[in-house]
């Protein structure tokens, strides 16, 4: 890693004044520690926020702030109660050592894990080089939809039910406190190939709201291995059922898109459906029928098919 | 064999000699290893996968604080193969100043063309790799080549073929009177060893004398190595290696990165440590070459096997790898698989160099490929006869102990019970099985060790041999606690240290059939001596404390060497596995292996048990998880660590079952790697079974199974 | 609560911070919500430190430690290199394989994804911490046994991995194992004697799977 001074904030605005023009922030610290590692992030200041105080806004909803941890989010009783969903998408972050340390606001804010960006010899598209090396290169792992030219996908589970669970992200920018969706914490992704989401360094992302609106919600993920992989696709469902008929529904998809993947038209298709085969798959139809495969990464859409199918199907239960 | 038996602690479980201090933390690895003074060292490596280099700038990095020693690689102007090569090596206090130091470095170098994907290096227009004409790949035995000569290759990087076998106009006459024939072409990646502990070395150059604690599985072959390079004599190097981390094949020989930390060392004027980053550990010190395979093979209605045509490209990376390699690194394969006799073959093979590390050794090399490939077409066969494909294995592999072990193994994994045709389980979620063969050489010689007996009764047995984790150091505490009657933790073992009597290295399975003779030959020795000395007839067991202290005040010990007579070569298994593949997802999960293996004389059924899981679970990263990947267009690495090169975990392991087949008779041969050969072949036999349809390519991934089953309309089946 | 305010801190009250949860969430407070209400009460901490060198004290196994340090030390390398206490293995250095796992305040963690200078004023268990007075654990009297390690090289990690579940779960079942084993590699194979060994320590029995057989017998 390259130098760098360390400091530790007790207030969102002490972590920003610390934090300066080139200091970040340190969670639990997987993903930065190891891209510094590779210099692929030089902060020369790294600001220790994991004993910051921070003040639950008002409002209903269930308040997470950024600094709990993964296996706090998993292992918490009535989170799982409220949120099966959320609870199973923690269970499947990474590793238990990784659970133990990671907090809510890195895993949402995770720089892509496309092995290009991540290959400190190559300045890819996204570290401000010139082109994407992945569209004509070993792309299996990468996206089916993008806005912009960078095809690497958001990898975060947490990202991906929290946007089916329709999260209010609570963020600390320029001194003011504002709120905004999932789709605007991720949306600068979609557009600009540089960006990993909508913040810039110096906003303090506070916490996550998620309102209780739907009742039964459910994560599913494939990976290559059986634990501790990079899920090669991820869903996520939410909403309400009674006598096996859905409303408020919303689909995510995770690992085929820069941000987490919804389309408003299938949760539109889902409202008043019952919960059948061949209602899903006509809304995993939707869902996917924009899918544009890359050379290696064609096999993703028959499998976010059988995913949507099955997280959907799982929230008869 | 000579061996007593009954015995008393030869083939009874015995738990490690050193099992305290793995589990303490106190055993002490190369990588842990701090001799006073030391430093680290690391290396610099070509970002190119090809270029001519005409400046190494080092001045900058010398300046760094904390910087003891700065060094080139070979000269400054020369040409890179590959990317990773040495180019520089730094020693410094500590890691992050060399970590610095690499980054200061100037290097000035001109991009040349390059290829690191085989089937862009088989092209015609291929540039080429080596600049050059290709190393050829080594001639067929004499005797063995046929009358006419395959057509010379296209590509300037594919090497002249290795011919065995019949004529091809007699395999194609033979084949198209056959019943039934089976064609395809089946690949293998580059498999990389990742041991957990890298490749590296601490090394010592003082005065003339040369102290190496090298992560190696051949001492001796470090030694020897660096006495060459450094020009110094083999007595005064020492080389240590008490525990290593793991090798599985690589780690012959000092290694580039050991004779880069001799030269800091002799630099800097301390002892410098230099191991491997695992980035570096993908790149530059050896992999399991590929294969893409074209297989022919006909069998009769009978279901006898009447010929086979195969012809294998396999990539060494930008060379054989031999200079480096333990026995065999070159991209040659024991196709078709040797357990199977076919009446009439042939076998062309050959090499194409690319712009990648050097392969090496690793576990089995040329068997797991050719296992896979044979299996799956042998299964091919079975099926298009409707036969099972184990009646028609028991029909062709008549070799009387897998013979046995099939029998034994289908009884205990249920293969009546569980066999259906293929792709016939119900429901998206289905059930398949798949078995395969092994046949390997071990055996060895040339062993010597020396066991001391002690005035109060404790025995020290020394022996420069060295346990990578086999369990070797238990092996020998076995061999001298049956040769004197006391219990084999009461033995003090001595190994790893080419101050000790020598022992070859530990590669080819072939460790416990050259030390056990050694160490009896020597235990009986002193056993001889010590009765003589005594005047108590028969020393041992009870009577063994009473008879040393007859020795007074002197120590005896006795010198050993390998005795013909207690080991032999040929061990061998066959492997069942039964799988779960999700037609929805592609994903398979393996849920059981039955293992039925010999070895001869089984002296540690507990660790034995545990080298043969080891060797199925890498055969199961094999079929599954584990592909080099390289980027055509940069020559770069991708999957530089352990979250994208995948090996197989905790809960990928299946249920495992393992018989073993103790034949006393047979003496000591050694296991280490008949086990990983038919773990990927049953594997992907149990996922045709299951799905129906083959995936001729490993790893056997989601994305080709579902590919496999006409789900991704843009990758057709592999 | 009595805190006093730190000037630098906004006034943080645990029961509107988890509000929402629901009431039995009220006393399982996030680790984190405790840390941050505990460090009110201290005075506002030094400022940046570093990037050179600057005073560390880490508490291993039970004792201070005094280090020297710069900020980007991590606590592996200040284990195996400051210490040295060389038992925890750098394998990867990228959070992917586990030999590098320590207790920290008796959680697993990767060691070499935390900076030495943020493992302070936190217990800090090593592999060389467990045994007391040269007595080996169940864990690790049961990973003999059961032959659960071959190089080795991985064991100090599953080793703590195994005593870090069976002091959260006594009774584990084997798919319990695996699922808290499932940040470590072993590339040696000993991952079915580790399910060994983990039953065995937690008191479970243990089905034999290898069977000796005979040439002869048919």
């Amino acid at each position: 890693m390259n130098a760098f001074q360390y400091a530790s904030a007790h207030s969102p605005d002490e972590a920003v004044t610390l934090a300066g023009k080139n200091g970040l922030y340190l969670g639990g610290g997987i993903d930065l520690l190891n891209l510094m590692k590779d210099y692929i992030q030089t902060p020369d200041m790294l600001v220790d926020v994991k004993k910051v105080s921070i003040v639950a806004p008002d409002g209903a909803g269930h308040h997470l702030p950024a600094t709990i941890t993964v296996a706090e989010i998993a292992a918490h009783p009535d989170l799982k109660k409220a949120f099966p969903g959320l609870s199973e998408a923690a269970g499947e972050v990474g590793s238990p050592q990784i659970r133990n340390v990671a907090t809510l606001a890195g895993n949402l804010l995770q720089h892509s894990r496309c092995w290009y960006y991540r290959q400190p010899d190559i300045v890819c598209l996204k570290r401000g080089g010139d082109m994407c090396h992945a569209q004509e290169g070993e792309n299996k792992y990468h996206s089916l939809f993008t806005g912009c030219s960078c095809v690497s996908p958001v990898v975060s589970n947490l990202s991906v039910i929290l946007t089916a669970l329709d999260a209010q992200v609570v963020v600390k920018r320029g001194g003011k406190q504002q709120t905004m969706t999932m789709a605007e914490l991720y949306h600068e992704a979609w557009v600009n190939p540089a960006a990993h989401h909508s913040l810039d360094p110096q906003d303090f992302l506070l916490g996550v709201t998620v309102p209780g609106k739907r009742m039964r919600s459910a994560y599913r993920q494939q990976s290559e291995k059986r634990e501790f992989d990079w899920a090669l696709v991820s869903c996520a469902a939410a909403g309400n059922v009674t006598g096996g008929v859905i409303t408020d529904a919303r689909v995510a998809l995770g690992a085929v898109a820069p941000v987490p993947y919804v389309v408003d038209e299938a949760n539109q298709f889902l409202e008043g459906k019952a919960l059948t085969e061949e209602n899903v798959s006509q809304a995993a139809d939707i869902i996917l029928k924009d899918a544009k495969p890359l050379e290696h990464n064609g096999y993703k859409v028959p499998l976010a098919k059988t995913l949507i199918r099955r997280t959907l199907l799982a929230l008869n239960t | 064999m000579a061996w007593p038996n009954p015995s008393q602690y030869l083939g009874k479980p015995a738990t490690r000699l050193d099992g305290a201090a793995k589990v303490t933390g106190a055993a002490k690895y190369s990588y842990d290893v701090q001799p006073d003074g030391w430093l680290y060292g690391m290396i610099l490596r070509s970002k190119l996968p090809a270029a001519k280099v005409t400046k190494i700038d080092l001045t900058k990095a010398q300046a760094m604080p904390g910087v003891k020693a700065v060094i080139l690689a070979e000269g400054e102007q020369r040409t890179v193969r590959y990317y990773g090569q040495e180019l520089a090596a730094v020693a410094a206090t500590t890691k992050q100043q060399c970590l610095d130091a690499l980054r200061a470095i100037e290097v000035t170098a001109e991009p040349l063309p390059f290829v690191v994907k085989e089937d862009d290096a088989m092209q015609p227009d291929a540039p080429s790799a080596v600049g050059g004409p290709p190393e050829p790949v080594p001639p067929a035995a004499p005797g063995t080549s046929p009358p006419s000569a395959p057509p010379e290759p296209e590509s300037p990087n594919i090497s002249k073929a290795n011919v065995k076998g019949a004529a091809q106009a007699d395999v194609d006459a033979a084949m198209a009177s056959a019943a039934v024939v089976c064609e395809a072409e089946l690949r293998t990646p580059v498999q990389l060893h990742h041991p957990l502990e890298t490749h590296g070395s601490t090394v010592s150059v003082s005065g003339g004398q040369v102290t190496a604690w090298a992560s190696t599985q051949g001492i001796f072959s470090v030694r020897d190595g660096l006495a060459g390079s450094l020009g110094v004599p083999q007595s005064n190097v020492r080389v240590i290696c008490d525990y290593m981390g793991g090798g599985f094949g690589a780690k012959f020989g000092p290694g580039v990165h050991g004779g880069l930390a001799a030269k800091l060392s002799q630099a800097a004027g301390a002892p410098v440590k230099v191991m491997l980053t695992r980035f570096d550990q993908g790149l530059a010190v050896g992999n399991r070459p590929s294969s893409i395979q074209k297989i022919k093979f006909a069998a009769g209605a009978d279901g006898k096997l009447i010929a086979a045509d195969v012809e294998n490209h396999g990539s060494p990376g930008i060379s054989g790898g031999g200079k480096s390699a333990g026995g065999g690194g070159g991209a040659t394969i024991n196709t078709p698989y040797p357990i199977y006799k076919f009446p009439i073959f042939c076998a062309k093979q050959y090499g194409v160099v690319m712009n990648t590390g050097p392969s090496s050794a690793f576990r089995a090399p040329g068997h797991p490929p050719a296992s896979y490939g044979t299996e799956s077409m042998i299964d091919e066969l079975a099926v298009k006869l409707g036969m099972d494909p184990l009646e028609f294995r028991l029909l062709n592999d008549t070799d009387p102990i897998r013979q046995r072990e099939y029998a034994a193994g289908r009884e205990k994994f249920g293969w009546n019970a569980k066999y259906k045709k293929p792709g016939t389980s119900p429901g998206p979620v289905k059930t398949g099985i798949g078995c395969a063969g092994a046949t390997w050489g071990g055996g060895g010689r040339g062993t010597q060790a020396e066991a001391q007996i002690n005035p109060d009764g404790t025995v020290e047995v020394r022996c420069g041999t060295q346990d990578l984790g086999t369990g070797s150091r238990t092996v020998v505490a076995i061999v001298a606690g049956e040769a004197f009657g006391i219990e084999p933790h009461q033995i003090t073992v001595r190994i790893g240290d080419t101050n000790l009597p020598y022992s070859g290295g530990s590669g080819g399975s072939s460790t416990s059939a050259s030390v056990s003779p050694a160490v009896w030959d020597a235990c009986q020795k002193a056993l001889a001596q010590l009765q003589l000395q005594s005047g108590v007839a028969d020393a041992r067991g009870a009577n063994w404390s009473g008879a040393c202290q007859k020795l007074g005040t002197t120590p005896l010990s006795a010198h050993g060497e390998w005795q013909e007579g207690y080991s032999s070569g040929g061990a061998g298994g066959v492997n069942f596995a039964e799988v779960e593949v999700d037609t929805e997802t592609g994903y398979v999960r393996v849920k059981k292996i039955v293992s039925a293996n010999d070895c001869g004389l089984i002296v540690n059924p507990l660790t034995t048990t545990s080298q043969i899981n080891g060797g199925i679970l890498c055969g199961m990263g094999y079929a599954l998880y584990e592909e080099r990947i390289m980027d055509r267009h940069t020559g770069m690495l991708l999957n530089t660590s352990f979250d994208s090169y995948k090996i197989t975990g905790m809960s990928d392991c299946p249920e495992i079952e393992v018989i073993l087949i103790d034949m006393p008779e047979r003496g000591v041969i050694g296991i280490g790697e008949p086990a990983v050969i038919p773990s990927a072949g049953a594997i992907a036999n149990a996922v045709a079974n299951a799905i129906g349809v083959r995936v001729h390519n490993l790893p056997i991934t989601p994305a080709k199974v579902l590919a496999a089953l006409g789900k991704v309309p843009n990758m057709p089946n592999v | 609560m009595n805190s006093k305010p730190s000037p630098n801190a906004t006034a943080v009250d645990r029961r509107t911070f988890l509000k929402g949860l629901g009431t039995s969430a009220v006393v399982v407070a996030s680790a984190q919500a405790k840390a941050a209400a505990d460090e009110i009460d201290k005075a506002a901490g030094p400022g940046p430190q570093g990037p050179g060198a600057v005073p560390v004290t880490l508490t291993i196994n039970g004792e201070k430690k005094d280090f020297s340090l710069e900020p980007r030390v991590t606590l592996l390398d200040a284990l195996r290199n400051y210490g040295p206490l060389t038992g925890t293995k750098e394998v990867c250095d990228r959070a992917t394989c586990g030999a590098c796992s320590v207790l920290v305040d008796g959680k697993l963690i990767y060691s070499c994804t935390k900076l030495a200078i943020d493992a302070q004023g936190h217990e800090i268990t090593t592999i060389e911490g467990l045994a007391k007075d040269g007595k080996l654990t169940p864990v690790q009297e049961a990973f003999i046994e059961c032959d659960a390690l071959m190089c080795g090289f991985c064991t100090p990690g599953f080793v703590l991995a195994t005593t870090a579940l069976l002091a959260e779960n006594p009774k584990p079942s084997e798919e319990q194992v695996r699922h808290a084993c499932s940040g470590n590699i072993c590339r040696c194979g000993t991952y079915p004697h580790i399910l060994k060994a983990a039953l065995k320590a937690s008191g479970q029995a243990v089905t034999e799977t290898t069977t000796v057989m005979t040439y002869g017998v048919a």
